[in-house]
């Protein structure tokens, strides 16, 4: 029995190969996930390691607070101590050639440690040794465009300008703010007096016999401190990363598994149509007496074959890819090690190979116990009967379950309070509907290929036709084909609304926090001094500007606990909705505050709360109105303009809100307070349409990722669909052969094939466009902000005619077989 | 021989061979093959099993290449035509009933019947389609799909088909070979009404003597030659040439 089914994988192997291609595809992302993830955290570690070994003791708060400069002296003096270094860091912004700030947030100043306890790896030039030396990360040499040996202009807290010499570069490594935020390092005095840190981040100890000067220093610091030796402190730190690089590779893993999913769809598929082309061999095999356990287990063998030869081929891809997307992130200068050597873990082998068999071997079991049925009288039969199919009482019993169900729990999801829990019950809800849409799916293949298939039916002549029938002849087979495409599209199509409804909501709230042009603000944020009184007057000065609004931030202590103040923009156009009370009541003596804030808080109208000022000591507020956060920026509470002044003096302006005197052009206006905010070195300027654009990029961005993501499963449901109609070529040799001595061109043959698969293709995307775009909304609702619901039609068209493409491509290869087989042969064949 | 130069042929091969294969696996399954067929006759061809018949066929309707010599249909010399243009020639000037599967099991019988002219994009002649139609007796099938159908309603519909579209000439290759004799006996008769009644051109290939007494004339082919024929021929008759042959 063994032989025979062997010979019948040879003699099918050409058949089994897109299934293969299939499994080797999904088991490859797995693979590479792995791949790619395990060496990213031997990265890390080797980084880590590398990194803080070259401290023997480090001291880090607890709190995350900084320490006192006291603590190093007291360390200092420990016995066994033979250097200990404070290390601190802060905003001290860079200016770049043209004067103005670099970046959109300030770079960071950072304390460069010497000596033994030097931890930055200075890549050209030296580290900073007089007041006077600064080093710059790499990056931010390279794109602002400085070398060693220039001056370079670094803002103190104050805003006051310092000139340094650039006396090197260094790498940041794989810290990830430092990377962001570029970074800028100094003798450990000058970075205390440019970033005005108060204490220290770290303190790193150097001395013989790490563990006994650990408990040594531990005994001195007392609780509120973690004291490490370097290795703890590396570990601890590698395994911060690894949870971080464990999002990732669940992340990634999640589209692995649908690729699988979809996989399994296609390797069920591709058995059943097996084992029903071949229910005459089988019927023989039982005549001669073959027991059904040895018709079961030549299946089962067969796939068995496939799977290991499939997943082991697949665990070379995926180290082919992970390898290239280690390669990719490294070009891509991601901050994150990619040139550790390409780990290959056993887990990686194991999970791999286990996740292709399972998969293969249990979409084959049932075709399996299918083949098990098939009578031996079958062998004696002339003609095989067509499939015929008929929506079974309990399909629609199960099917109907399903939907029900699913509805059910996506209407709680929607309808509870919207939160975590309401989106895990949206999704699982999707999941059930999906399943529901799985089992009813044969029933609903013929009625949309109608659909589908109405224009080419009614464009192509006799080649539409017979295609729009022959895709409705097996709806089990069309069904599982087609739903394999459907998954990726529903992903996507609910991607693409998910982004495209936070789109169009993102851009409505922006457009009331940002009602003007330009907006001016302090690149050091809320901490920093904000912008001068002179800026806007100078704004206002400008002939080409119109209105010129200042908004005024602060943190203060309100009811006791930190909060961002804001002072009541003059102009009406930039005040936020008041959700409760009026503006107009925002007398001296008392505050608005955000209704979210209110809520959590169960502050009404009328309450009277205590507010720390710098100016007044602590005074008591009335609640006078309540507003929508949503329509500011930052701020949680206002207060009257006269009121902000005597509480908190006058800070500079958090932002200046600018918009063109009518009928100036944009580009005239914007150069205008480019003009005026050039001597103001933090001082940025961004249009409204700017910040919408950065949004939208950032929007694309996901579409994209998601979409590249996403592609994997459409490729492999593209096989499914290939795979599906190779099989049916093969089964229809004969009604091809007919229909070509009638008088079928081959054109038309080939076109009748792909017009078949254009409307499979049609049938997934319909399918997966309606439950993408239900289960988006759905996604929405559950989400904790207000949205703004919208269909993406041009993106949900666009996936539509890919889907319908994506089949007729995947159509070409078996068209071309099926046009150039023989009439004659194909005749002789039956 | 005297009445063969003065009637009009529907389709003529002079010279005709066909070899399958190179070198010493060549097989030369008609090796020279001059014949004609007169417009409205019904000629049957017959010889032992792998003289060649079904190669004949498909050389003479344009399905299979030929290694040597011409086909000609109507005026049309067929050898040397391109893969379309002898797509075209069948559709619009030939009719096929295989032993088999001749159905598309998706079109219900009387969108089988209509495939060819629907292919071609022709309008049926609606006269000739109910005359059909009434003397095949389908009349009440014609929604029917084909697995709904006997055997001999099967071939009665693709001759049906062969017949609507009004070919030069209708090739069968055992067009009763799977049917019972009363089915076949059907199928048959109403053949040779179609030549008789619509001056229609058909050549069968069979290995029936009674199916072959239906045909006006018989040729007998043996080892890739045309060895004889039988005019006029009753199932006696065709069965001495038969036994002769095989002697
Ligand atoms: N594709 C092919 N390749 C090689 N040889 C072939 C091929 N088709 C037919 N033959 C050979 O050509 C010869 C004629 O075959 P053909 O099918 O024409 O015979 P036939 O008279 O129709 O026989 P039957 O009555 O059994 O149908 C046979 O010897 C056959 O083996
Ligand atoms: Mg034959």
């Amino acid at each position: 029995m063994l032989r025979t089914t062997l010979a019948g994988l040879l003699a099918h192997k050409l058949r089994l190969l897109l299934t293969s291609l299939a499994i080797t595809l999904g088991v490859g992302f797995i693979g590479g996930t792995f791949v790619l993830t395990d060496t990213i955290e031997v990265g890390f570690q080797q980084k880590f390691t590398a990194d803080a070994e070259k401290v023997d003791v480090a001291v880090r708060s607890k709190e995350d607070d900084e320490i006192p400069a006291e603590l190093l002296a007291k360390i200092r003096a420990v016995p066994g101590v033979t250097d200990a270094q404070g290390l601190l860091g802060g905003p001290a912004p860079l200016l770049g050639r043209n004067g103005k700030a670099v970046g959109n947030v300030p770079t960071t100043g950072i304390s460069i440690a010497t000596g033994t306890l030097a931890r930055t790896t200075v890549t050209s030039g030296v580290g900073p040794t007089r007041p006077t030396d600064a080093i710059l990360d790499e990056n931010t040499a390279k794109t602002r465009q400085f070398a060693i040996g220039d001056t370079i202009t670094v803002l103190d807290p104050e805003g006051g300008k310092h000139d340094f010499t650039l006396v090197g570069l260094f790498d940041v490594g794989v810290d990830q703010w430092l990377a962001y935020t570029g970074a800028v390092g100094f003798t450990a005095e000058t970075a205390q007096r440019m970033t005005a840190a108060k204490g220290y981040r770290e303190i790193n100890i150097a001395g013989p016999n790490p563990e006994s000067l650990r408990d040594a220093v531990a005994a001195l610091t007392g609780p509120g401190y973690r004291v490490q030796t370097g290795t703890e402190l590396a570990d601890e730190l590698a395994r911060a990363s690894n949870i971080e690089a464990g999002y990732f590779r669940l992340f990634l893993l999640i589209f692995g598994l649908i690729a699988m999913f979809v996989a399994a769809l296609v390797i069920y598929n591709t058995f059943n149509i097996l084992v029903a082309q071949r229910t005459r061999e089988m019927a023989l095999l039982r005549c001669i007496g073959a027991t059904r356990t040895q018709v079961f287990g030549s299946i089962v063998i067969e796939s068995v074959v496939v799977a290991v030869l499939s997943s082991a081929l697949g665990l070379v891809v995926g180290l082919g890819l992970g390898a290239g997307a280690l390669a990719v992130l490294g070009q891509l200068g991601a901050p994150m090690p990619t040139d550790a050597p390409i780990s290959l873990k056993p887990l990686t082998i194991v999970v791999s190979l286990l996740v292709g068999m399972v998969v293969t071997v249990g979409a084959a079991l049932f075709p399996a116990r299918a083949a098990t049925r098939v009578p031996p009288v079958a062998a004696l039969r002339s003609q095989l009967e067509e499939p015929t199919f008929r929506a079974g009482l309990v399909r629609m019993i199960f099917a109907g379950l399903f939907l029900l169900a699913g509805a059910a729990v996506t209407a709680i999801g929607v309808t509870m309070e919207n939160g975590d829990t309401a989106l895990v019950a949206v999704v699982a809800g999707g999941a059930v509907t999906f399943l529901g849409v799985l089992v009813v799916s044969p029933v609903l293949m013929r009625p949309l290929a109608a659909v589908a298939g109405w224009l080419p039916r009614r464009l192509f002549g006799v080649p539409g036709r017979l295609a729009v029938d022959n895709s409705q002849r097996n709806p089990k087979r069309a069904a599982t084909t087609t739903v394999a495409l459907t998954i990726g599209v529903t992903l996507m199509t609910l991607i693409s609304v998910v982004t495209s409804t936070t789109r169009e909501s993102v851009q409505a709230q922006l457009d009331k926090q940002f009602p003007v042009d330009f907006i001016v603000t302090d690149q050091r944020g809320p901490e920093g001094s904000g912008l001068p009184s002179a800026l806007a007057a100078a704004l206002r000065q400008s002939p080409e500007l119109g209105t010129v609004i200042e908004t005024q931030l602060t943190t203060a202590k309100l009811n006791g606990q930190e909060r961002v103040v804001m002072n009541l923009p003059s102009g009406p156009e930039t005040r936020p909705t008041v959700t409760e009370g009026s503006f107009d009541a925002l007398t001296p003596g008392t505050i608005a505050v955000g209704k979210q804030l209110a809520s959590a808080k169960k502050l009404k109208l009328g309450d009277t709360v205590p507010l720390a000022t710098t100016e007044a000591g602590t005074v008591n507020v009335r609640l006078t109105a309540l507003f929508d956060e949503e329509d500011v920026d930052q701020a949680q509470a206002i207060l009257p303009e006269a009121d902000f002044k005597r509480y908190f003096g006058s800070p500079g302006a958090a932002a200046v809100y600018v918009s063109a005197k009518h009928g100036v052009a944009t580009d005239v206006a914007r150069r205008a307070v480019e003009a005026v905010a050039l001597p103001y070195p933090t001082a940025q300027v961004a249009s409204a349409a700017e910040i919408r654009g950065e949004f939208d990029e950032a929007l694309d961005m996901v579409l994209m990722i998601f979409g590249g993501l996403l592609g994997l499963a459409v490729l492999i449901s593209i096989l499914g669909i290939a795979n599906t109609l190779s099989l049916s070529v093969h089964e229809r040799t004969h009604e091809s052969a007919l229909v070509r001595a009638l008088g079928l061109t081959r054109g038309q043959l080939r076109g009748m094939l792909s017009l078949e698969a254009l409307v499979l293709g049609l049938i997934g995307a319909l399918i997966g466009v309606v439950l993408g775009t239900v289960f988006g909304w759905a996604a929405m609702k559950s989400m904790p902000i207000e949205t703004t619901f919208t269909v993406p039609a041009g993106q949900i068209l666009l996936l539509i005619a890919l889907s319908g493409l994506a089949g007729v491509l995947a159509a070409t290869l078996p068209a071309r077989r099926a046009a150039r087989a023989s009439i004659v042969d194909a005749l002789a064949a039956a | 021989m005297t009445i063969l130069t003065e009637v009009q042929h529907a389709v003529v091969a002079t010279g005709l061979t066909k070899v399958y294969g190179q070198g010493d696996a060549a097989v030369h399954a008609l090796r020279g093959i001059d014949v004609g067929f007169a417009t409205g006759a019904f000629t049957a061809i017959m010889g032992p099993s792998g003289s060649g018949k079904s190669t004949l066929m498909h050389c003479l309707a344009g399905l299979d290449s030929v290694t040597g010599g011409t086909v000609t249909i109507g005026n049309t010399e067929i050898t040397g035509l391109s893969d379309k243009q002898l797509t075209l020639l069948r559709r619009d000037r030939i009719g096929f009933v295989f032993q088999a599967f001749n159905l598309l099991p998706t079109l219900t019988a009387e969108q089988n019947i209509r495939l060819p002219l629907d292919i071609a994009g022709r309008q049926a002649d609606q006269v000739l389609l109910d005359r059909v139609i009434e003397t095949l007796g389908l009349g009440d099938r014609l929604g029917h799909r084909p697995s709904q159908l006997s055997g001999g309603q099967q071939q009665r519909v693709a001759v049906a088909r062969a017949l609507i579209s009004k070919p030069q000439v209708i090739f069968a290759d055992e067009p009763t070979g799977n049917l019972d004799s009363r089915s076949g006996a059907e199928v048959l008769s109403f053949l040779r009404r179609s030549v008789r009644e619509l001056g229609q051109t058909i050549v069968m290939v069979t290995h029936d003597p009674g199916a072959a007494s239906y045909a006006d004339r018989v040729i007998f082919l043996r080892d890739g030659l045309l060895v004889t024929e039988v005019t006029s021929p009753t199932p006696q008759t065709v069965l001495d040439t038969l036994l002769k042959l095989e002697a």
